[in-house]
């Protein structure tokens, strides 16, 4: 930035070098992320004991829907990509991290039951095989977003459908989980191609690390990074590719580029999300996970709470994953209610209950606010 | 002009200044349809010109062309020595020509501001990392970008609406946010495809000062295409005029107005215009 | 050899099917410009409105649904063939009527969501317990059990009878009459100009006194019956009848609609030819190489098209206007 660019009348003059780069930068960088953290600490020291198992797998629950919820918005309602295949990328993401935490668990304890306690060995291992699950959904996010580029929104729903369905066949074809070291020891490469997750049973037998801190973390991750990328150039370049591609193409957006990042992040967080699904205790991973009623979960999730708003995707994500709960006895309406508030959605308020604004902006302005310095502060 | 090289002649002052923005010989065809046919234009830094034409003559086809949405069959198409024929539009963007659109084309569910912001950004560069950490270069490029955009906004008044949805402003309002949003982009080059289209006639008046003030301030080249006739002989230096896709004539307001190919096309006789 | 004729055979019944599925597909995209999500759950509709009428008229006149000792009179599979069609193309007006035709002028995002809605809710409503339940059920037989042709071939590990037998045969009476008859109404009748003219330029074909309303309606019926045709053929072939929401109900829409978009999307004949060409993909590549995969070799060369042809075989390619 060069010192002789022309201010604005009565803007507020540039930050000084310290500001910019200081420690004051990195306080300011980072301070969500610690808050967060801290938070995810003290829930998962303090909530257990105080509101029992039952209900805490409901707000682990709530937990992971956000954060793929989130995901999925980035790229259907931030970018208007329409993807119904997101639970493809978790599954693949979950299978992965599954892989990497069973069979590294075995290789280096003997077994693959859980390893140390909070923040213990095991655990960072869960979070590396988390991560690298993340990685592996966005190598596919990358393929997925290819066609994207040629395919216009109905073509492009029905490849990412395609997508994953398609995984959900490979997932079934696979081999039988190994039981223990010997069964490793023993086997021949046969064995391990296709990958040996268990097929259309699922990928039993995986160490549960998925706790409430865990689950706060990724979501701290998820949402304070979706929501920086909203504020930012990326962010409307995003948008300006969901409103008109070719008025965006015109004003500099490269939208072939701006496509397929919004792909490969929404299958990075969905990735990492499948990993925390996979370790669940009490869940069981299993190729259904991959095709498309899983996907339609998600989907109205960001229909529901706005494109393009993180608050509102995420407070549809708690709502439509914590009611089904208490309403069980409803559970084969559940579908058929989604169903309908789908097509009335569509019919009223297509852009969802909160459209691009997040839960906090919608309170009327204060009279005589000036848009400017509140622009600039923002 | 037929040469293969950029012509060094300046066509309105005869200084010998290579043009800004050269287009030789572009020819496109939609099936049997020939849409333009052996165009060729000489843009020089600083001009203004007028393009104009019966309806469906091509106008909007050539500044297709010239931002690279549709690629010519054959010919030509240089800004300041770089070809641009075959570069993505948003390469061309970069390269500096800018538009507007004849049918309004607006981010509708953006607020003002961010329409101006995300055409700004085409000159800052922001990295994800950067943006995912915020860190101080970021937050210093967002507030640059922020600046640069209310000083555009401020040129047509649209400051204090910088949080208005694009889509609610009025007809008048959208046409000046138009035209920001593209300056915004910093061009060399300023394509208006009917900026004045349902403008009232004070409007119009506003608006031929507006572009020539811009002219001057943002030193461009600008190229304009309008039906108001009195607009464009009013502000224009010189204008092509379009047939079917074929220039049928151009020079200086003057000797267009008393051109019979123009006159028969507009109005298929020969009586001179107005 | 044997199994090459016996492929090959189960591929043209196959295709068929999804020859007059995708062409339901195909009309609603060409006349609407929008991917009808729905329109598979209209063939499950089918299959199960024949199943609901079997098992009412056969009682009436007498005979056992479970266990027809003698195959039922020619008549009742044609007013069940007959029935279904005209209740699916009632319900095919309706959705188009509430859910699609508010939506004519909203962003296409918006109608495909719809559409999902209106599949999952046609899908679910049709597992409720009072409709047609959440377990599969046995299509009674309606034809005979009489092999028409009949002949041995060698083959693999010995000498193996091909037979077709009347279902066969009907099947591919039955789709063969529905889909000239289509070719007909589309290309040398009055109305059929309508929807290609529709399909070409709504705004275009109302200046030209067509009423578009009505137009969009025909075809929406027209496609939900070839639907429900589909649906009544398949429930003939294999009676075992899995329940609406089960998802090889979903992979048959999908492979019909990857037949669509491979001839062509919004050509009635690449429609039928795209048909063909998946159900052969998909039955020698189920053969030749593995079953396991065999939804996989449909969408791979979907995929594959859709980067190569992407107008499809019989298709055209469309401009956008800026």
């Amino acid at each position: 930035m060069t010192k002789d660019t022309p201010a604005a009348v009565g803007s507020p003059p540039p930050p000084s070098r310290a500001a910019t780069f200081g420690a004051r930068a990195w306080a300011v960088s980072l301070w969500p992320f610690v808050a967060g953290v801290a938070l995810a600490a003290f829930l998962y020291f303090t909530l257990p004991s105080a509101i029992g198992p039952y209900y805490l797998r409901i707000v682990v629950d709530v937990g992971i829907a956000m954060v793929l919820a989130v995901s999925l918005n980035i790229v259907s309602g931030m970018t208007g990509q329409f993807s119904i295949g997101h639970a493809g990328f978790m599954a693949l993401g979950g299978y992965t991290a599954g892989m990497i935490t069973y069979y590294g668990s075995i290789l280096c304890w003997g077994t693959a039951s859980r390893h140390g306690g909070f923040l213990g060995v095991g655990d960072w291992l869960f979070v590396v095989a988390c991560v690298v699950g993340g990685l592996v959904a966005a190598a596919a996010g990358y393929m997925v977003g290819l066609p994207s580029l040629r395919l216009r929104g109905d073509y492009l729903a029905i490849v990412t459908l395609g997508f994953g369905e398609i995984l959900r066949v490979v997932l079934q074809q696979t081999n039988k989980v190994m039981e223990d070291a010997a069964a490793v020891r023993a086997s021949t490469l046969s064995d391990w191609i296709p990958p040996p997750v268990g097929g259309a049973v699922g990928f039993d037998g995986l160490p549960k690390y998925t706790n409430l801190f865990w689950v706060g973390v990724f979501v701290t991750m998820t949402v304070v990074m979706a929501y920086r990328l909203k504020q930012s150039s990326m962010g409307r370049a995003m948008l300006a590719v969901r409103e008109d591609e070719i008025a965006a193409q015109a004003m500099g957006v490269d939208i072939a580029k701006t496509k397929v990042r919004a792909f490969v992040l929404a299958a990075l967080f969905a990735g990492m999300a499948g990993g925390l699904f996979a370790h669940e205790p009490g869940l069981i991973i299993s190729p259904k996970d991959a095709g498309f009623q899983r996907s339609f979960e998600y989907l109205i999730m960001t229909v529901l709470g706005g494109r393009g708003s993180i608050s509102g995707v995420m407070l549809a994500a708690a709502i439509l994953t914590a009611l089904p709960e208490f309403l069980r006895d409803f559970e084969q309406y559940r579908l058929i209610v989604y169903a309908f508030l789908l097509i009335i959605m569509m019919l009223l308020r297509p852009q969802g209950l909160f459209g691009i604004h997040e839960i906090w902006q919608i309170w009327p302005r204060r009279a005589g606010a000036n848009p400017k310095t509140e622009a600039v502060a923002r | 002009m037929k040469s293969n090289q950029v012509p060094s002649q300046d066509v309105a002052s005869g200084a010998s200044t290579a043009p800004l923005l050269f287009a030789e010989d572009l020819w496109l065809s939609f099936g049997g349809l020939k849409a333009v046919q052996n165009f060729t234009l000489g843009l020089p830094r600083g001009a203004l010109y007028g393009l104009i034409g019966p309806n469906g003559a091509g106008k909007t086809t050539v500044f297709n062309l010239l931002t690279g949405v549709y690629r010519p069959d054959s010919g030509r198409i240089v800004l300041d020595s770089q070809e641009l024929v075959g570069r993505q539009p948003h390469e061309i963007a970069a390269a500096g020509i800018a538009r507007t659109f004849q049918n309004i084309r607006l981010f509708p569910d953006l607020t003002v501001l961010d329409n101006v912001r995300l055409a700004g950004q085409l000159r800052a560069s922001q990295r994800l990392g950067g943006i995912l950490l915020r860190t101080g270069r970021q937050r210093e490029e967002e507030a640059t970008i922020c600046r640069r955009a209310f000083a555009l906004l401020e040129l047509f008044d649209l400051q204090d609406r910088a949080d208005t949805l694009a889509t609610n402003l009025s007809y008048g309002h959208q046409r000046h946010l138009e035209i920001v949003r593209a300056l915004a982009t910093e061009p060399k080059v300023l394509l208006l495809d009917e900026p004045a289209a349902g403008l009232n006639s004070r409007e119009k008046q506003e608006l031929a000062g507006s572009i020539r003030r811009i002219r001057a301030q943002f030193q461009l080249a600008v190229l304009l295409i309008d039906h108001d006739m009195n607009l464009v002989m009013e502000i224009c230096e010189r204008i092509a005029v379009l047939d079917h896709g074929v220039m049928i004539a151009r020079g200086t307001p003057a000797e267009i107005q008393h051109d019979p190919k123009v006159i028969a096309a507009y109005l298929g006789c020969s009586e001179p215009l107005n | 050899m044997a199994d090459f004729v016996q492929t090959l055979i189960t591929t043209l019944e196959v295709g068929s099917l999804y020859a007059l599925i995708a062409l339901g597909y195909t009309m609603v995209y060409g006349i609407l410009k929008f991917i009808n999500f729905a329109h598979s759950d209209v063939v499950v509709l089918g299959a199960w409105i024949s199943f609901t009428l079997a098992s009412w008229i056969l009682p009436a006149i007498g005979l056992d649904p479970h266990n027809p000792a003698t195959p039922p009179p020619f008549w009742v599979g044609g007013v069940i063939l007959v029935g279904s069609m005209v209740a699916c193309g009632v319900v095919g007006y309706f959705i188009e009527r509430l859910a699609y035709r508010p939506l004519r002028n909203a962003p296409r995002l918006n109608v495909l969501i719809t559409a999902i809605g209106v599949s999952l809710l046609l899908q679910n409503i049709g597992q409720l317990d009072f409709v047609f339940g959440p377990s599969p059920q046995k299509m009674p037989a309606l034809l005979p059990k009489w092999d028409v042709i009949s002949f041995s071939l060698s083959g693999h590990g010995g000498v193996h009878a091909i037979s077709i037998g009347v279902v066969d045969v009907i099947l591919f009476m039955t789709s063969a009459v529905l889909m000239i008859g289509l070719e007909y109404l589309v290309f040398r009748t009055k109305l059929g100009t309508a929807m290609r003219a529709v399909s070409f330029s709504p705004t275009t074909a109302a200046l030209m006194g067509i009423p578009v309303d009505r137009v969009v309606s025909f075809t929406f019926v027209l496609g939900s019956a070839l639907a429900a045709a589909a649906g009544f053929l398949y429930a003939m072939k294999y009676p075992g009848l899995n329940q609406p929401a089960h998802t090889i109900w979903v992979l048959l829409g999908l492979k019909a609609f990857v037949a669509a978009v491979i001839g062509g999307i919004g050509n009635v004949r690449g429609a039928v030819v795209g048909g063909f060409v998946i159900a052969f993909v998909e039955q020698f590549g189920a053969f030749y190489i593995s079953s396991n995969y065999r939804d996989v070799y449909v969408f791979a060369l979907l995929i594959l098209i859709l980067l190569v042809l992407p107008n499809g075989l019989l298709g055209s390619p469309v401009r956008d206007k800026v």
